[in-house]
């Protein structure tokens, strides 16, 4: 709970623990919700090897490409998170700040320079707890109209995302799985996303590979 | 409704300030269920969110009622105790919980996120002890008063709550009574008579949710 004690002291000194006979005690005045919203903020490999974050403390994390994506962390809005990856001798310093109700994706790509960033950013509206909500990020500059089309069905997921941006979406809880198309085509194998999970949200990340685009699925967990 | 129709049920009963003093929910509301047979705690801790309710945290006020024992109240000293140490306690048949207006930021941007991370935390550890689980929304109050309580946004909260309870049973406590209908002593805490109504509806709810009616067949 965070109090904020100038307001407590003010209750205390205005007597507002009134006893007034015959009806109910008077509260003491509370806050009823935070002073801002909670905000997040989780690190991605994109690259095509194994590569480094580094925090401003000097912690060290290896971010494999088979666990390309962190938990999100959480992070004071409005201020300024300082670190870095790196990959060998190539570094890309990370300083980010996020607004409040904020959940940014910091993704590394492999640059002709060593490494880039790509910061995406969400600020959800649609908590469900009886739908899963699931996100494409297209974070392949190369992948044009990222397209999540539903195997088995002639429906899409997401429609011609382009590149660089992030498109959510609520659905039912369901076992689905999806191919990806790029300016129309067809790339990688399609992949099962297995049986969503009511209240779950998860992240389709399409990133960049060595001859096409790969698929990277997570679920957006929050660190404890 | 029959007076028997919680019978043997231990009813776990948490919630903000709404349940912390005297001639708030705490007592009608224990009374009332206590009535239909089940055997109740009820525990109370004024601003106390859902998230507040995970570890111990310090509150301005409280109360405490366990069956037929007087409710005991706190001022300063009183703290919330984590769920899962009144869950192991108590082993209760259903927890029912009364938290909304701590969490509607009134006044404020609402804190989707903020709400969002709260309430899920608590209703997944109350999930993962398989305890069945009631939440009672918050109802009308009047628009204004020293906590700044709105129309809209305690619809809104309400709504919120609606789509996040999930898997406990959501009792949308706005369809008790009109916008402004239960008089209050400060645009968010009722009268003793607001605070009787409440009491009485929320019985009914409890009393005709799916755990409950399950429990007949």
């Amino acid at each position: 709970m965070h109090f904020k004690p100038c307001l407590i002291k003010l209750a205390m000194l205005s007597t507002l623990f009134v006893s007034v006979t015959g009806i109910a005690e008077e509260m003491a005045l509370y806050p009823t919700g935070p002073s801002q919203d909670s905000s997040f903020v989780r690190f991605v490999n994109g690259t095509d090897q194994a590569i480094t974050l580094t925090s401003s403390g000097a912690k060290k994390m290896v971010m494999p490409i088979n666990q390309a994506a962190t938990s999100f962390y959480p992070i004071p809005a409005k201020s300024t998170l300082k670190g870095s990856f790196s990959s060998g001798k190539a570094q890309s310093d990370i300083a980010l700040s996020v607004k409040p109700g904020e959940f940014a994706s910091v993704i590394a790509l492999t640059s002709p320079a060593g490494l880039k960033q790509l910061i995406l950013r969400e600020q959800p509206d649609d908590f469900n707890a009886l739908k899963a909500s699931v996100a494409l990020y297209n974070a392949d500059a190369n992948c044009i109209n990222a397209t999540l089309n539903v195997v088995g069905r002639a429906v899409n997921l997401f429609d011609k995302v382009p590149a660089g941006n992030l498109q959510r979406r609520a659905l039912n809880p369901v076992k689905i799985s999806v191919q990806l198309l790029c300016n129309a085509q067809r790339v990688s194998a399609p992949l099962d996303l297995g049986l969503l999970q009511a209240g779950q949200r998860y992240s389709v990340f399409v990133l960049p590979a060595k001859q096409t685009s790969r698929i990277y699925f997570t679920s957006d967990n929050i660190a404890q | 409704m029959a007076a028997s129709a919680l019978l043997g049920l231990s009813l776990l009963v948490i919630g903000e300030s709404h349940m912390s003093a005297k001639e708030y929910l705490i007592n009608p509301l224990h009374d009332e269920l206590t009535k239909q047979g089940a055997i109740v705690h009820s525990v109370g801790a004024c601003g106390s969110n859902a998230g507040d309710w995970l570890k111990i945290s310090p509150a301005p006020c409280g109360g405490d009622r366990k069956g037929n024992q007087k409710a005991v109240f706190k001022g300063r000293d009183a703290t919330t105790t984590p769920i899962q140490q009144l869950i192991a306690a108590d082993k209760p048949d259903l927890i029912v919980m009364i938290i909304g207006d701590t969490m509607a930021s009134y006044g404020k941007p609402f804190p989707q996120t903020w709400a969002w991370q709260n309430v899920t935390n608590l209703t997944k550890v109350i999930a993962d002890s398989h305890v069945a689980c009631i939440w009672v929304g918050p109802a009308w109050g009047n628009s204004g008063g020293k906590y700044v309580k709105t129309d809209e946004r305690v619809k809104y909260m309400s709504t919120f709550l609606k789509n996040n309870v999930a898997p406990c049973t959501y009792v949308d406590s706005l369809s008790f009574s009109k916008p402004g209908q239960w008089e209050t002593l400060d645009g968010e805490h009722f009268t003793p008579l607001g605070y009787k109504s409440w009491s009485n509806q929320i019985t009914e709810s409890i009393v005709a949710s799916p755990f409950v009616t399950a429990r007949k067949k």
